[in-house]
């Protein structure tokens, strides 16, 4: 096709014609609903996946829609107020919210710091990179389970590592203990996600004008002042975006709660996702955990409203 | 940030902070991997060894056949690959095809496109009750089928968004003048845009394909016992807390490789891959 083009542009008189062929009826009807039969297809399904659950699941929020009571009643707001009223689910609900904001702070600035440590060239910078960015692509599951096994007493050798560097035995029960089953999950989402951060920052950091950095050392600006005051303030609205995209992954926190923890000892590790899960799919209150989804839902579209209507005027300026 | 001359000293502790703090992230980065592969070709009797054995004198690979035929790792294995392959396909068929119209014929408006744009940010544990009993209802729960089309849907927001700041990179021009050569509307875009946009496709068909062999949450509560994909085959060592730590591993070996192959080759696209095209690497 391509040897066509130069030189029919030259007679595009000839167009007409060529367009004009009986066959074409079928394809005018194509050309003039082109742009709409593009979309059709991706539309249809987000509308069965998506929007058509969605307004099933409005349904099921006011219904009794359990595996162990049969019919479907109407309850009213009975769902929404045993979510509300259950302890655990508020439990989970801070859980999730303290630990997406420790993991995604923790996250933005080891990946800051290891940004900086990369914008400039040096030897061995490649497989460097390569590696830095190795825990993107492995499963969330693996990383739960290879930590775990990591960590924990008596098959792992953290406890055996932190006795050598530390000189006094250690001895610490890392997914049963408190606080330490905590921290390990802080840690499995941490070697999983910092890299995120990093590899946005980069690009943002190798995106900053270097004649800023000249002009400041003109004024005889130190590098720490020119961090704050030039490479901060450049950054920020790649900062925005990388904690929005970040944030609104950290809330879903499931796949690491279930292979390190299973949400216990008791219910101390359940995150909200994980809540949800246990009282749909363990217990089949199907309605109940409904309910909560939408809860869940509200709540995490107030924080994405604010915080895209942040992110398009800070793109906009 | 500016070359060394002036002050040596302090740039050389500056230096020497960046290779401790790089070389310590890397050793946090590797050394749960290296566990794990060790762990995988370790014998049995290495397991609970004071000191911990940091590589087997004799490594074995019966876990590996261990995990892929007692468990079943082979059939997840297989399952994975046609689900993320189908779905993989379908997403760049569908992305493409709409990324093309809402960058050509700014389609729907910006609606539209921050339509496609929610359903990224959009919780799965939002959406799994209803699909669930959907599927149910559908006969389609518990099918490979049913999963390639959820991934699909799952991964079109990323596809569309990719494509759609790759179709906007592209000129114009050469479309219009195939159309005013006489070619329709979809001979322009399937022979025209499309090769052009070939390598954006590729990166985001490959973005597409390890976002579905790594999803466990979607598998674990629509598939059981026929179309379980190789995240939902870990299920099986927890139950028995302590004697398949080498078949674990194994299988979280086999199923990682692949993925982290795959990242490298697009390694170069992973800024645009994160951000759904919001920034270029």
């Amino acid at each position: 096709m391509a040897q066509n083009i130069g030189p029919n542009i030259a007679t595009s008189s000839m167009a007409p014609a060529l367009k004009a062929r009986p066959e074409s009826a079928f394809s005018a009807w194509v050309d003039r609903h082109f742009k709409w039969l593009l979309v059709a297809p991706a539309a249809v399904l987000i509308l069965a996946l998506s929007v058509y659950p969605l307004l099933f699941s409005m349904w099921v929020n006011f219904v009794n829609y359990d595996f162990e009571i049969p019919g479907h009643d109407f309850v009213g707001l009975k769902n929404f107020t045993d979510v509300i009223g259950d302890p655990v689910a508020r439990g989970a609900l801070y859980l999730t919210v303290i630990l997406s904001i420790i993991n995604v702070a923790i996250e933005f600035v080891l990946g800051l710091a290891l940004a900086l440590c990369m914008v400039k060239m040096f030897r061995g910078r490649g497989i460097i990179m390569s590696i830095l960015i190795v825990p993107l692509f492995i499963c969330p599951v693996i990383v739960g389970q290879s930590w775990a096994l990591f960590l924990e007493r008596p098959f792992g050798p953290a406890d055996y590592v932190l006795s050598e560097i530390l000189g006094h035995p250690v001895t610490v029960s890392w997914l049963t203990e408190a606080p330490w089953y905590y921290v390990s999950i802080i840690i499995a989402d941490v070697w999983q996600w910092t890299p995120f951060m990093f590899v946005i920052l980069l690009a943002g950091l190798a995106a900053i004008p270097p004649h800023l950095y000249e002009a400041a050392e003109l004024d005889g600006v130190s590098t720490v002042q020119a961090f704050f005051y030039v490479t901060l303030p450049q950054l920020a609205p790649i900062i925005l975006l990388a904690i929005t995209f970040r944030l609104l992954d950290a809330v879903r926190l499931f796949d690491v709660i279930f292979m390190m923890t299973g949400g216990g000892p008791g219910t101390a590790t359940y995150t909200f996702s994980y809540y949800l899960y246990q009282v749909g799919f363990q217990q089949f209150h199907l309605s109940v955990a409904t309910a909560g989804s939408w809860i869940f839902l509200i709540l995490l579209s107030i924080v994405i409203t604010v915080l895209v209507r942040r992110l398009l005027r800070a793109e906009k300026a | 940030m500016a070359k060394a001359g002036r002050t040596r000293a302090p740039l050389q502790f500056a230096d020497l902070l960046r290779i401790v703090f790089l070389g310590g992230f890397v050793i946090f980065v590797l050394i749960p991997l290296y566990w794990m592969v060790m762990t995988s070709v370790k014998p049995t009797s290495d397991y609970l060894t004071v000191p911990p054995v940091w590589f087997p004198a004799e490594p074995t690979f019966v876990h590996y056949t261990a995990a892929l035929f007692s468990y079943r790792g082979l059939d997840g294995l297989i399952n994975s690959l046609i689900v993320s392959t189908a779905a993989t396909f379908l997403s760049a068929v569908l992305g493409t095809l709409m990324a093309y119209s809402l960058a050509r014929f700014n389609t729907g408006g910006q609606h539209l496109a921050f339509w496609v744009l929610s359903q990224r940010f959009l919780p799965p544990v939002a959406i799994i009750l209803p699909i669930f009993l959907l599927f149910r209802t559908w006969h389609i729960y518990d099918t490979r089928g049913g999963l390639i089309l959820l991934y699909t849907f799952m991964t079109l927001p990323l596809s569309v968004w990719m494509m759609y700041a790759y179709f906007r990179q592209l000129p114009k021009s050469l479309e219009e003048a195939a159309l005013v050569d006489g070619l329709s509307r979809w001979q322009a875009f399937w022979m025209v845009a499309v090769p052009l946009a070939a390598p954006g496709i590729v990166a985001a068909a490959v973005f597409s394909f390890i976002a579905c062999w790594t999803e466990f949450f979607f598998a674990l509560i629509l598939t059981s016992r026929y179309a379980f994909t190789l995240p939902t085959v870990f299920r099986a060592f927890l139950s028995f807390q302590g004697a398949q730590y080498g078949e674990a591993c194994a299988l979280a070996t086999t199923s990682l490789v692949p993925s982290i192959i795959l990242g490298m080759l697009v390694q170069r696209h992973l800024v645009r891959g994160l951000t759904l095209g919001a920034l270029r690497g």
